[in-house]
């Protein structure tokens, strides 16, 4: 203390002030501050490769609901019936720019009727992927909400296992299939087929997942103290699900998408040109030499898509998984 | 377990039902009835009134309606001996106005008749008038009169589950038919292979199956006709063909051999004397079958060079499912029993593809790679190599193999973490001994589950593959009875694949219980 006072050249009192015993403040618990969505973000950042993946969506996603506008693409103009002049059609890229010119929409070559593939295959993405993400909320939408019903009301849950049973055994493909030929194919029927029995899978899923979390002692300790159903649902149980929940869409909207593909190629398409209906018309131009860009261009960009899509939400749902924000 | 077994049946025969009646709706009730019509060439030429009438006519031949024209009306009194011939042609000839205004009193009195007969039975009468045009009756305009009768779902229902199964018996061809004395002979020589070689038979007559039980040398070797399904008749796929049939009868070009007829004929054929089946008066009307036959057993199923729709499918499928379990499985533990290197890397990065792109897209991919490796690739019935199987099955194992290996290694890394491997090590076995002796026994448990599943589904075929490869498969059936709207079919196939589905899972769990003593599905021991 005599060291200090020299050295400082301070008496005592300036050097030391009592602080008062704050009873409060000593029941405050200091931890790190902690951010749910902060978290997820920082740790799905923390990879460099979830970078270039977002930007490689956004390009997508740029191409295929802004281009099209940008150039004023017509999508009542069904690429397949709209024949071009003569000579014009089934071009190679290189074909295609001596043909017109440098031009963007040259870029993949002409298709079977001199339409660019270029535009139709952006246009044809933003159908497949507008339908793959409105199936997708509507199933996670009625799944989630059902799926929690399910789990935490034992009479539900009588009901609904038998219309499980019964259900689940109806091959799903086939239904949708059976579906479409029914009502005639068209974007919001393809919905309908696809959602109609779609949020079951999910549904049950998520009732199998409330049912192991509902009764963990923390839920029990939490209703023993009185907090109501909904907000142990939300506040107890929903923190644990994001993760599989974001799981769950990011391996949806690529199946979406899948299913969508298969229906047009087996005939039960939708009028719209979208992927698939682009890949069924192009099917024959697979084998023929010097044809393969207008069917390859949209089979190669359907499966970048899905894959960004895939990786975006498996990445997505590890980040959001809170035992890896530590 | 029997009991459990049980009740999971019948939770499955209510789901058949179920789907069944909900596809029945869908087809017979929802679905525009007009579009059966879009790609038949007959219906453009059909005009005016005829074409009303044509359309009637199909739509019960596709099963919506039961259609009853005036003249079937009259025919069916003239057979319970109202009328005679004469009665009845000059009953049919009714007036050119749908009113009835220029009827003469006679027909009036029988359209009557036929009206009240039609509101009792609940029919629909319809009446048109005879179109003229220029003074001439207009081409397909004559007058017509016919009357129609929805099904009901629920009798259609009844009618389809009540027979989907049907016992062969020495009653089942009319008992007015004289065909001899009715029996059933069992013979240890099969005429059919001339009645020296010893092979057993069971032959019937007054049964609809001329053989009931015989041996051939065609798989399964032993067949019955006992007890025969009915799962629907096609109607514009496979003409009159039963769906279960149209699946397993042989395809391709006829295998002709030399073939003796009952009669003692010998000519070269590729008749199957063993699917003879009654048809009544058909020796009669038809010489070909008098020089063949010396009974009314006249219709035969023939033998073709080629496998069948579930044959090509079984074979494709079954060869596949090994090689995802021979190969998936391995991949898979050694993924996570090497978690993090480089197999494990590069396996996930494959999973990752085939659960993200869309499964046709990486058929066409397999098929693109296959074309520039030399192998053929697309299916050939007249020129069948072994090669040509190749592509089809890789393509229908990759993706398989795929989610083998995810499975696996997910329930191996699951099972990694649990007490008992803690256990093991503590007590100071090796990591390897672990692995193999416990962890993979107890992780492989759920893949039990789906191997019923794979075995039975391979026989339905795939459908993409099927139709990218030009497979002549099962899976194609369907999509061509969407495609052509074989209404029949699409019922019958959906039974056949809802069956299957059921099945599958209830001896998958079954299999589950087998190999895994903890499990028990006996109330007491939960």
């Amino acid at each position: 203390m005599e060291d200090f006072s020299r050295k400082y050249n301070l008496s005592d009192e300036e050097l030391f002030s009592r602080i008062n015993n704050d009873e409060l403040a000593s029941e405050r618990i200091t931890a790190p501050r902690y951010s749910y969505w902060k978290s997820v973000f920082r740790v799905f950042f923390r990879k460099k490769i979830n970078v270039v993946v977002l930007v490689i969506l956004a390009v997508l996603i740029a191409f295929a609901y802004l281009y099209p506008t940008v150039i004023g693409y017509d999508d009542q103009v069904n690429p397949y019936l709209y024949v071009n002049e003569r000579g014009g059609q089934h071009l190679t890229p290189s074909a295609a720019i001596e043909r017109y010119g440098f031009h963007i929409k040259w870029l993949f070559g002409a298709g079977g009727t001199g339409a660019s593939t270029f535009d139709s295959v952006w246009n044809g993405s933003r159908i497949s992927v507008s339908l793959a993400v409105i199936c997708a909320a509507i199933n996670m939408t009625i799944g989630i909400l059902l799926g929690a019903i399910w789990g935490f009301s034992r009479k539900v849950d009588m009901i609904m296992n038998e219309v499980y049973n019964i259900l689940g055994n109806i091959p799903g493909t086939l239904f949708t299939a059976v579906l479409v030929m029914v009502f005639s194919p068209s974007f919001w029927t393809l919905v309908f087929a696809m959602t109609i029995m779609g949020w079951l899978g999910m549904a049950y899923y998520i009732r199998t997942r409330v049912i192991i979390i509902r009764d963990h002692e923390y839920n029990l300790a939490s209703r023993c103290l009185g907090t109501s159903i909904f907000k142990i649902a939300l506040k107890n149980i929903l923190p644990f699900m994001t993760s599989v929940i974001v799981l769950e869409i990011a391996a949806a909207i690529p199946g979406y998408i899948s299913s969508e593909v298969f229906l047009s190629y087996i005939g039960l398409g939708m009028s719209e040109v979208s992927l698939g209906r682009l890949i069924y018309e192009a099917q024959n131009a697979m084998v023929t030499p010097g044809w393969g860009w207008e069917f390859w261009t949209p089979v190669a960009v359907a499966s970048v898509i899905t894959v960004v899509l895939y990786v975006t939400g498996q990445n997505l749902g590890d980040a959001s998984d809170p035992r890896t924000h530590m | 377990m029997g009991r459990y077994v049980i009740k999971r049946l019948l939770h499955g025969l209510f789901s058949t039902v179920m789907v069944i009646f909900i596809v029945m709706i869908l087809v017979y009730g929802l679905m525009d009835r007009m579009k059966i019509f879009k790609t038949d060439g007959q219906f453009t030429k059909q005009l005016n009134n005829q074409r009303v009438t044509y359309m009637h006519q199909k739509w019960e031949e596709y099963g919506y309606l039961d259609y009853l024209p005036y003249s079937d009306y009259l025919a069916m009194l003239q057979e319970s001996g109202e009328i005679d011939e004469a009665a009845r042609s000059a009953l049919s000839s009714i007036g050119r106005s749908a009113d009835g205004s220029d009827d003469s009193p006679e027909v009036a009195e029988y359209v009557a008749k036929f009206n009240d007969y039609c509101r009792e039975e609940g029919y629909t009468v319809t009446r048109l008038d005879a179109i003229i045009s220029k003074n001439r009756l207009a081409t397909g305009g004559g007058q017509v009169l016919f009357a129609y009768k929805e099904k009901n779902v629920l009798s259609r229902l009844w009618k389809y589950f009540t027979g989907i199964f049907e016992i062969d018996n020495i009653h089942k061809v009319p008992e007015d038919q004289d065909i001899g004395e009715r029996g059933l002979t069992f013979t240890l020589y099969d005429p059919v292979y001339g009645g020296e070689k010893f092979s057993p038979a069971i032959i019937g007559n007054g049964t609809i199956h001329r053989y009931l039980l015989y041996f051939d040398d065609q798989f399964p070797y032993i067949h019955q006709n006992f007890l025969n399904l009915h799962l629907g008749a096609s109607y514009s796929v496979t003409r009159g063909v039963e769906v279960f049939n149209s699946m397993t009868q042989g395809q391709g070009s006829y295998r002709q051999f030399p073939l003796t007829y009952p009669t003692g004929l010998t000519e070269n054929s590729a008749d199957n004397l063993h699917t003879a089946v009654y048809v009544a008066g058909s020796r009669e009307a038809n010489v070909m079958y008098q020089q063949r036959y010396t009974d009314d057993y006249t219709n035969v199923q023939t033998f073709r060079n080629n496998k069948s729709r579930m044959g090509y499918s079984f074979v494709i499928g079954i060869i596949s499912t090994l090689l995802v379990y021979i190969l998936g499985l391995p991949i898979g533990v050694l993924m996570a029993r090497y978690k993090e290197g480089l197999l494990d890397k590069f396996g996930t990065l494959y999973i990752m593809f085939i659960s993200a792109v869309p499964s046709l897209a990486y058929i066409f991919i397999f098929k693109g790679i296959g074309r520039a490796m030399g192998l053929p690739w697309t299916f050939d019935m007249d020129a069948e190599t072994r090669l040509m199987y190749v592509l089809p099955i890789v393509s229908l194992a990759l993706p398989s193999i795929a989610g083998m290996m995810k499975w696996m290694r997910r329930y191996m890394i699951d099972q990694m973490n649990s007490d008992y491997v803690k256990f093991a090590r503590a007590g100071g076995m090796s990591e390897t001994e672990i692995f193999f002796k416990h962890v993979m026994k107890v992780a492989a448990i759920p893949i039990f589950q789906g191997i019923p599943g794979s075995l039975l589904f391979a026989m339905t075929g795939a459908l993409i593959t099927e139709r990218v490869y030009l497979v002549p498969g099962a899976g194609g059936l369907l999509i061509d009875a969407i495609n052509q709207y074989d209404n029949s079919v699409i019922v019958g196939v959906t039974l056949f694949y809802t069956v299957l589905s059921v099945l599958s899972l209830i001896l998958g769990d079954v299999v589950m219980a087998t190999v895994d003593p903890r499990i028990s599905f006996t109330e007491k021991a939960r």
